[in-house]
């Protein structure tokens, strides 16, 4: 079990993550999903050790591994955990002396180290590539080499931060096809961060938001980075410009924050609603996902885009379609400020 | 015009005949300046890395001094050291000043810093990705530094050509603690200083232009290993 505990880190005196708590299970598939500056590529390399925190610790299996009393984690810790990189780099020398890299600084003997690469590179469908040096690969192929680069050393924890950036649709379905096979191969636990919920929800057992460097408590969808105005007539309802639209929600809060709006909260129609919602919102269904069984997740845009989720059977009695009209719905109350 | 003419005339009649003396003394200043460059590469290079690298209390300074350390007059080093090795000096047991190793120990000095500071421009120039994913894979400390060394191979090498060309070109501290003593400590720039004085310019000029062809021997070898070089 890989864990931050207390972490809050900062760069030159500016907080960029603070979480209380965050593990990463032996065997899990976890995904971290956040927008860009969100704290995630710093979130994986405090968990690679690759860098140490400013305040708390990051524990390996219970035992202080960086951070607090502990001394600056040797590699023998970090072999354990290996890292891609949102925009990876290769090593001086070809792809096969990459991907033999990692294994060599173990000491693996050569006849081990080839059949070990042969079969990676296999796996990922690199094998074409393996006598070529970085400047002659694409920015995707570059990717996929990281990943195998990884995968090769046969590490507990896989951490890939946005891995198929760079990749066609194609290379993507690769990918998570073989980080499934793996994960079944043998015990890996893969964190993955990602700005792509759908690629999240579909290969993760657990999906985790990070907003503004902090976990939010909401899932992942709907979160809108906001400056909610100071009070108004009549209480706590606040309206909130988000996109083009106005979003009523209820918070004494003021200034920046984040506002979330769960997609379980709300109503999907054909036609407005005559009901206590303070948001209503007429837009066109942009995409329908059916990520897990029984449930689809209804994309659509309403001056904004808006994630709901309903049942399998109350999406085909709505009729919905991509392009078709859609009516969303929810109450002030049910949106989270935080 | 005349003058000059005679003087490049008569330097190239020493180069061709192969005068004992000119080679004597070009080869004692390479000799001197493989071995001083061969210490303070070998000394400044890992600690541009450490510097470049590693964050410590008085990292900051440590850097200030290296970088104010490139500018040290040569004659100023040359004298502290001077006292340092004469008969009363603290290390004037080794029977050091005036010879060929207190040039080297001067020219150590002075190019230790040079290498030092370019060495940890280099590695500071180097993508830090690249350090994390060497580490990241498992490499210990020295196996993560060889790896970054191997991509900053380029400025690593000219901190070499550099630290090699100062210290052929010095001539303030080899003065003092060599001496410029024929045949033991005379180095090329000193007998060019020495020639000039006494009216010999054919002498001075061959001197000269040996000093010349070394350090376009050592860009043009820099430049074949960069040539060398792959991605």
């Amino acid at each position: 079990m890989l864990e931050l505990v207390g972490v809050r880190h900062r760069y030159d005196g500016r907080l960029v993550l603070d979480i209380e708590r965050f593990a990463v299970p032996p065997g899990a598939g976890l995904a971290i999903v956040g927008p860009n500056g969100s704290g995630k590529s710093t979130l994986l390399r405090l968990l690679a050790l690759l860098e140490q925190p400013t305040e708390g610790e990051v524990r390996l299996d219970g035992v202080v591994v960086a951070g607090g009393q502990a001394a600056r984690p040797g590699s023998g810790l970090r072999r354990r955990v290996t890292l891609v990189e949102q925009r990876p780099v290769l090593l001086r020398g070809t792809v096969l002396e990459n991907l033999a890299f990692g294994l060599q600084v173990r000491g693996i003997g050569r006849t081990e180290v080839n059949r070990k690469v042969d079969g990676v590179a296999a796996r990922l469908g690199i094998t074409p590539l393996l006598h070529r040096r970085r400047h002659e690969l694409s920015d995707g192929e570059v990717q996929r080499v990281a990943v195998a680069r990884a995968l090769a050393v046969e590490p507990d924890v896989l951490l890939l931060d946005e891995p198929v950036s760079s990749a066609d649709r194609a290379a993507a379905q690769t990918l998570y096809r073989v980080l499934a096979e793996e994960r079944a191969r043998r015990p890996l636990a893969i964190c993955l961060a990602s700005h792509q919920l759908e690629d999240a929800y579909r290969w993760a057992d657990d999906v985790r938001a990070l907003a503004e460097g902090k976990l939010a408590p909401v899932t992942p969808e709907n979160l809108f980075r906001v400056e909610l105005p100071s009070a108004e007539r009549g209480g706590d309802l606040k309206h909130v410009c988000v996109g083009t639209i106005e979003i009523a929600a209820t918070t004494d809060k003021t200034g920046p924050a984040i506002l979330a709006v769960p997609p379980t909260d709300i109503f999907v129609s054909r036609e407005p609603l005559a009901s206590s919602a303070r948001n209503v919102f007429s837009g066109r269904v942009t995409r329908l996902a059916h990520q897990r069984p029984g449930v689809v997740h209804i994309t659509a845009d309403v001056g904004v885009e808006l994630v709901a989720v309903v049942t399998e059977e109350a999406a085909r009695d709505l009729g919905l379609m991509p392009g078709g009209p859609v009516v969303f719905s929810f109450k002030a109350s049910a949106v989270r400020v935080f | 015009m005349d003058f000059l003419a005679e003087g490049f005339r008569r330097a190239l009649a020493l180069l061709v005949s192969a005068d004992a003396e000119v080679y004597g003394i070009a080869l004692l200043t390479l000799k001197i300046g493989l071995f001083a460059t061969f210490l303070a590469c070998g000394l400044g290079i890992p600690a541009g890395f450490v510097l470049a690298t590693r964050a410590f209390w008085g990292r900051r300074a440590a850097l200030t001094v290296v970088n104010t350390a490139l500018a040290f007059p040569t004659v100023v080093v040359g004298l502290l050291l001077y006292g340092l090795l004469s008969r009363r000096g603290p290390l004037g047991g080794m029977e050091w000043l005036y010879t060929w190793q207190a040039i080297v120990v001067g020219d150590v000095v002075l190019a230790f810093p040079i290498a030092a500071a370019l060495a940890a421009a280099a590695v500071q120039g180097v993508d830090p990705r690249i350090r994390r994913t060497a580490q990241t894979l498992g490499a210990g400390r020295w196996r993560t530094a060889w790896t970054v060394a191997r991509e900053a191979r380029f400025a690593l090498a000219a901190v070499i050509t550099t630290a090699f060309g100062h210290v052929v070109a010095e001539i303030g501290s080899a003065m003092t603690v060599g001496g410029n003593i024929r045949g033991q400590t005379r180095t090329l720039t000193t007998a060019v200083a020495l020639y000039t004085s006494q009216g010999d310019f054919g002498l001075a000029l061959a001197l000269g232009l040996i000093l010349l062809l070394l350090a376009l021997l050592v860009n043009v070898a820099l430049q074949m290993l960069q040539g060398r070089g792959h991605a």
